[in-house]
């Protein structure tokens, strides 16, 4: 039966949401777009040679394959035992090992998986007291880094060769040569670590060698958050933050979703305090004050924006309000504050926010920002014992000072704000350390890590000021920037090869125990320092082991569980009570900088720690390279953020997509006499005269993938303003650039795709989602009974997920782990630009609203597995169809590649390998023309006859390929060119869970998987709990209750489809005392002014199916 | 009046004989060659670095398949045994057997021993070992009658319509737990009867155990 499509309502009801700027202005190139199944480029071939010539020699290729028949034979493939049999060992079965990642002042307790001796995939692990098993996207693409290629794998003296006995020989030389003066003239610079080995060996290298000198350098530095918080209470302590306890949030420029430290921990108390199972719960409230638009901002309930500068202003107009009512602090605290706040400046912000059209709907006022601190300060009072204030890492001391004393007014200390003891790390900073260089006072310098060269500050010309030196011995995971020409380069390991120990953000101690040998006889820090230090078992395993000794005294048994566990059970810290040392806090903001209100000649600079490559770290990891940044949807470089009204004033015009490319103009940053060049960006709901310069890019001595992406914002940052600069200029060199961005890919079309609520609407109308579906089409008695209905009745099983919206912060970790767990292959940049982009689960990032203050949501956007899945009856050779448990399987070796299904699919989430991305090296990815292996002559001969020479040409070297291989999950295939593929529901997990469960029942009939036993990868790594996968047909499991909330849709239900992956609508819990408080969210305003109402309890379809725009009733309100 | 069909068509028939017998042909020589045992390597008995007899350790001497294979149990793989399991009866048995050279100077110098893989399935099939034999599919409907091969070779096609044929219809092979690795094992001596009872019993295990008729893509492919 043919089944006549139901309407395509666009754009008359639904609500609207735009993704860029091309679509909110709805030009005809976006239009044009938007309406091709691929963007121009992503389904043609743009090769020279006509069809005809293609049909001319795929026919000889078949005559050659024909010949070729009979020596297809079997090749002989032998298999090798052990010669003696490792005690335990399985082959072909998982296991599984406790360790952690190590951050810069805390760590991530993970699950390592481990096939047959390689590490393949990362988990958190639950056990640990302050983790429920999720991660952020940095730890799941660490593994990636493991079986880098570009990886250090040498020693060097000099840039020779060198045996690793040798270099390893000398750092025993250099610790006893300097033991004879003392170490005079022995400096070490680090990497900032919560390692306990590392802090005993500093101590006992300062015993032995009481001359030598330690720096720490880190260019995104956390431990403000420590240097605040021990001044104000007055004694060594560091705060930690229970934001699931808190009814009020209030962030000072802390992005603590996105990019703060644990911001993993930080997204799963947020999102457990504001987790809904009814209409009768309640949740937390969120104020954001920041000047780009950060994760936390798109969170927020509330959002101010404001240049960084000037978000003191904020914090004390709040302090002001707060004191004034609390009696918690002293007078004199009061006075400073309120000494701080600059009428004046907050007159000449209010004004930039005014809107300037006319035409715009935006609410302001004289006193809008006055009156936003004076009712945020009001909620926090009426919250008191349950409000936090945090300030962001960017933010200057006083800023944080301000927040502490906050958090003591409000009474959040010991409820919301624990603090922890944390002792002041005895180390001189970089500038000091450069100071001593330039001077010649530095003998040997020991770099663990890092890469000064790249990131130091550009004032202090490290390269010049690294090579006065006499000896640098650099201990670093790739030959980079900072691998010293004069001195030694020591390969490092990575921390899956190590053993080593840190400290998660509660204080807990945790092991880092390795899964797999050294893959390239790489060292660990603490083994340098070991031997430095003189310490005769310098082996890393001794050095931990000793530590564990000396700090719990634990025997053989404690740190076998130690290591099982891989905490200390009962090690987290303990809550300090603390009194505000007033006469320091008074001190402290005496010394705060001026506002400066920044205007479009003298632009505000706020360089941004970056979502994907962090400060730099990540560079030459593809996972991240191809990770769409969470709000730009930008891959493989980074761009000069401004605002559109910055733009505007600034003459920079974004030019539409011309020839399908997205080109912005090509602008140079000036600050301070020195400058930068980068593609401009039109961020919305940035501050107007606020540049945000990502970090982590442009590097000049980096592996193959990290090389040519992006520019250097560490060019422009110097010891003066490390975070925010003010004063610079950008104006538009005349060139233009194209960039890769996912944001426009795979649009909906302004469907209610994305469903959401007011907490009051919310309590009033609890069906509101069910209530914003359009009319379904009518549905009789199909004539083609569905199969999947008949095989449901035998099978023990029925999948399904369901995805809170609510809880979704667009952290994109599911992203990585999906890509780690399915084996999917990176692109490259130009393939991005042409949508070909292989990722299976995506984030949607949808805006709302006006251009200067949008409303952000993010949507998780995977295969929704339908159960009357349209991609199944298009399928010519039956590739892709549905098994008995409901899933949307895919079988690779029966596609042939038509891509009929992805045509069909209205979701737009399956995925077609236009080249062989895995054995492709990434350079022959590049460019705006890719020819094809079969058709294209090289060196005067056609690449068809060279493959059948030798098929291996071209692809990635063997040596490389071994190495890439090891990172590849042994579960799920490795897809080749010419296949479709998509979100299999992590298949693998599954059927291994299921055969688990087979071969435990044995000869009986308990085979149904109990509930929670399988977890997709993205909802593994999801640390907000938002993904929630299970068995349908159990009522009683986890996702079936998850589906009988009043709050579950389906996306594109009219389309009838009946996905199997539904979605909770999101809530936001906005003050209605607020100047910019909103009966209901922009999205569900503009649904409503199209003429559907989900508030009306009777006729809500009718009224926007049927009534004009202009006659629907006005709803509860 | 002109002629309605051209001149040519009068050698039409011949064009369509001559093109179906042509078609006939390649049809024939492919299913002639793809539907045959050979190429799906039955028989495929190639010469391994021991001259090792499962008659003599599995018939003869008794020896359970899983004091070798002893994963098979665990894995979705059925491993070959290190050399340190050979010698585990061969440092008293025939010690010094010029034949057990090989295997001594494994077990000696850390080398495996290269043996050569006959039962093979494609990358893209993902067999698991364990829920077959824990669920009573014995080792003798995929490898037949190990236990009586001097030298192994493939006994069974391997083909996915082999594996379809016993998905499609588990009670006709199912068998009790205790009786997996017993290869010689029938329901009775009579082949008649046996047929009978293995109908009865396996239609009753199905029932029991829940054992499903899986036939979809992701029952093997990933």
């Amino acid at each position: 039966m043919k089944t006549i499509p139901p309407p395509c309502p666009i754009p008359e009801t639904g609500p609207k949401y735009w993704r860029s700027l091309d679509q909110l202005a709805e030009t005809p190139e976006f239009q044009q777009w938007a309406q091709r199944e691929f963007p121009a480029g992503a389904s043609e071939l743009t090769d020279p040679l006509t069809r005809r010539n293609f049909v001319k020699i795929m026919s000889a290729s078949f005559l050659l394959a024909g010949f070729g028949l009979t020596g297809c034979r079997r090749p002989v493939e032998n298999i090798y035992p052990f010669s003696k049999m490792p005690e335990g060992y399985v082959h072909g079965v998982a296991k599984f090992f406790a360790t952690s990642m190590p951050t810069r002042n805390s760590a991530v307790p993970l699950l390592a998986k481990s096939n047959d001796g390689r590490p393949t995939k990362l988990e958190g692990n639950p056990h640990h007291p302050d983790s429920n098993g999720g991660t952020d996207r940095y730890t799941q693409a660490s593994i990636l880094d493991l079986y880098d290629p570009d990886r250090a794998t040498r020693f060097t003296q000099n840039g020779n060769n060198v045996a690793s006995d040798t270099a390893m020989g000398f750092l025993t030389e250099l610790g006893s040569k300097a033991k004879a003066n003392g170490g005079q003239g022995l400096c070490f610079l680090a990497e900032q670590s919560s390692s306990p080995s590392r802090a005993r060996l500093e101590q006992v290298i300062a015993e032995k060698l009481p001359q030598a000198k330690w720096f720490v350098y880190e260019p995104v530095d956390f431990d403000i958050q420590r240097q605040a918080a021990s001044l104000v209470f007055g004694q060594p302590v560091a705060p930690y933050y229970k934001l699931d306890d808190a009814r009020v949030i209030v962030s000072l420029d802390s992005d603590f979703i996105g990019s703060e430290e644990n911001a993993y921990v930080n997204i799963r108390r947020f999102t457990k305090g504001r987790k809904l199972s009814s209409n009768k719960d309640s949740m937390s409230r969120l104020y954001a004050v920041e000047a780009l638009l950060t994760l936390t901002g798109a969170n927020a309930d509330h959002r101010l924006r404001i240049p960084s500068n000037a978000v003191i202003q904020i914090a004390a107009l709040l302090a002001r309000e707060v004191l004034r009512q609390s009696g918690k602090v002293d007078g004199a605290v009061a006075v400073a504050i309120a000494g701080l706040i600059d009428e004046k400046a907050i007159k000449a912000l209010n004004e930039q926010l005014k809107p300037r059209d006319v035409k715009s709907s935006r609410a302001w006022s004289a006193d809008w920002i006055n009156k936003w601190a004076a009712e945020c300060a009001a909620d926090l009072l009426n919250n008191t014992n349950r409000s936090v204030v945090l300030a962001g890492h960017r933010q200057p001391l006083a800023v944080h000072v301000i927040a502490q004393t906050l958090n003591v007014a409000l009474g959040s200390i010991g409820n919301t704000v624990l603090l922890h003891a944390a002792p002041a790390p005895k180390a001189g900073n970089i500038a000091e350390l450069a100071q001593a260089l330039n001077g010649s006072a530095v003998d040997t310098l020991v770099i663990l890590g890092g890469n000064p060269v790249y990131n130091a500050p550009a004032n202090l010309d490290w390269a010049k000021a690294q090579g006065m030196a006499k000896t640098v011995v650099r201990l670093g995971y790739s030959e980079d920037e900072s691998s010293p020409t004069n001195g030694w380069n020591l390969p490092m390991a990575h921390y899956l090869e190590s053993w080593g120990d840190a400290r998660t953000s509660d204080g807990t101690m945790v092991s880092i125990q390795p899964l797999i040998e050294p893959l390239f006889g790489g060292v660990t820090e603490l083994e340098v320092l070991a031997r430095i230090a003189g310490i005769e078992k310098a082996g890393a395993y001794d050095v931990v082991r000793e530590t564990f000794r000396s700090v719990t005294g634990g025997g053989e048994e404690a740190w076998k569980s130690f290591l099982h566990d891989g905490f200390l059970a009962n090690s987290a810290a303990k809550s300090m009570s603390a009194r505000v040392d007033t006469a320091a806090v008074s001190q402290a903001l005496a010394s705060a900088a001026p506002v400066v209100v920044p205007d479009k000649d003298k632009l505000e600079v706020v360089f941004h720690r970056d979502y994907r490559t962090d400060d730099g770290r990540f560079n030459n990891n593809g996972w991240m390279q191809e990770l769409p940044d969470p709000i730009t949807k930008m891959t493989w470089e980074n761009v000069i953020l401004i605002s559109a009204q910055t733009a505007k004033d600034l003459g920079l015009e974004i030019k539409n997509r011309e020839d399908n490319q997205l080109k912005v103009p090509w602008a140079k940053i000036e600050l301070d006499g020195r400058s930068v060049e980068g593609p401009v960006w039109v961020q919305p709901g940035q501050a107007d005269n606020v540049v945000g310069l990502a970090l982590g890019y442009g590097r000049k001595q980096t592996g193959r993938v990290g090389i040519n992406s992006g520019y250097d914002a560490y060019a422009v940052r110097t010891t003066k303003a490390t975070h925010i600069a003010t004063g610079a200029k950008l104006a538009a060199t005349g060139k233009l650039h194209q960039l890769s961005t996912t944001q426009d890919h795979w649009g909906m079309e302004g469907r209610p795709i994305i469903r959401e609520a007011t907490l009051k609407e919310f309590q009033e109308h609890p069906n509101f989602a069910g209530e914003m579906s359009m009319e379904k089409p009518p549905v009789f008695e199909s004539l083609y009974p569905n199969p999947i209905d008949k095989l449901k009745e035998k099978a023990h099983h029925q999948w399904g997920m369901s995805i809170d919206l609510s809880s979704c912060v667009g952290c994109s970790s599911c992203m990585i782990a999906c890509q780690s767990e399915n084996n999917v292959p990176i692109v490259g940049k130009y393939q991005v630009a042409n949508n070909r982009e292989m990722h299976w689960l995506r984030i949607d990032r949808y805006y709302t609203g006006e251009i200067e203050d949008p409303q952000m949501v993010t949507q998780p956007m995977l295969c929704q597995h339908c159960e009357a899945a349209p991609c199944e009856n298009v399928c010519p050779v039956n590739a892709t169809s549905h098994d008995q448990e409901g899933l949307n399987v895919m079988t690779y070796n029966r596609c042939v590649g038509t891509r009929y299904c992805s045509n069909n699919c209205p979701y737009k989430v399956r995925r077609f390998n236009f080249f062989d991305y895995n054995r492709r090296p990434l350079e022959q990815l590049q460019g705006p023309v890719y020819t094809t292996p079969i058709l294209h002559k090289t060196e005067g001969e056609w690449d068809l006859l060279r493959w059948w020479k030798d098929p291996d040409r071209g692809t990635r070297p063997t040596e490389e390929w071994e190495l890439l291989k090891l990172v590849k999950n042994p579960d799920v295939t490795v897809r080749m060119r010419g296949v479709m593929e998509k979100c299999s529901f992590c298949v693998q997990r599954i059927e291994g869970a299921k055969i688990t469960q087979k071969v435990k029942a044995g000869a009986s009939g308990d085979v149904v998987v109990p509930d929670g036993t399988i977890k997709t990868a993205c909802q593994q790594a999801c640390p907000a709990e938002a993904i929630v996968f299970g068995n349908v047909a159990d009522p009683n499991s986890a996702v079936s209750k998850l589906k009988a909330q009043q709050r579950d849709y389906s996306v594109l239900e009219f389309l009838n489809t009946k996905p199997r992956t539904t979605y909770l609508a999101k809530v936001r819990n906005p003050n209605p005392s607020m100047p910019d408080a909103y009966e209901m969210p922009l999205s569900t305003k503009e649904f409503k002014e199209h003429g559907g109402n989900p508030f009306e309890e009777v006729g809500g379809h009718e009224a926007h199916s049927e009534t004009s725009p202009t006659g629907s009733k006005k709803g509860a309100e | 009046m002109s002629d309605i069909f051209p001149k040519w068509t009068n050698r039409l028939p011949l064009m369509i004989i001559t093109g179906v017998l042509l078609v006939g042909t390649g049809v024939t020589a492919g299913v002639w060659y793809y539907f045959t045992n050979k190429y799906t390597n039955v028989g495929y008995m190639p010469v391994q670095p021991v001259a090792f007899s499962h008659a003599i350790h599995a018939d003869q001497l008794g020896m359970d398949c899983r004091y070798c294979h002893n994963a098979v149990e665990k894995s979705w793989y059925s491993n070959i045994p290190a050399s340190s399991l050979c010698m585990n009866c061969h440092n008293q048995v025939l010690k010094d057997d010029p034949k057990l050279a090989v295997v001594r100077e494994s077990f000696q110098s850390g080398q495996p021993i290269p043996w050569v893989q006959i039962h093979k399935l494609p990358d893209y099939v993902y067999f698991n070992h364990s829920v077959h034999v824990n669920r009573g599919v014995s080792c003798v409907e995929c490898h037949g009658q190990i236990n009586k091969m001097d030298e192994v070779a493939q006994a069974k096609p391997l083909s996915m319509s082999f594996c379809l044929d016993c998905h499609r219809d588990p009670a006709a092979h199912l068998r009790p737990p205790d009786k997996i690795t017993d290869l010689d094992w029938k329901w009775s001596e009579n082949p008649k009867e046996a047929a009978i009872k293995q109908r009865v019993e396996g239609t009753k295990f199905v029932h029991d155990w829940k054992v499903e008729s899986l036939q979809n893509c992701s029952t093997c492919h990933r």
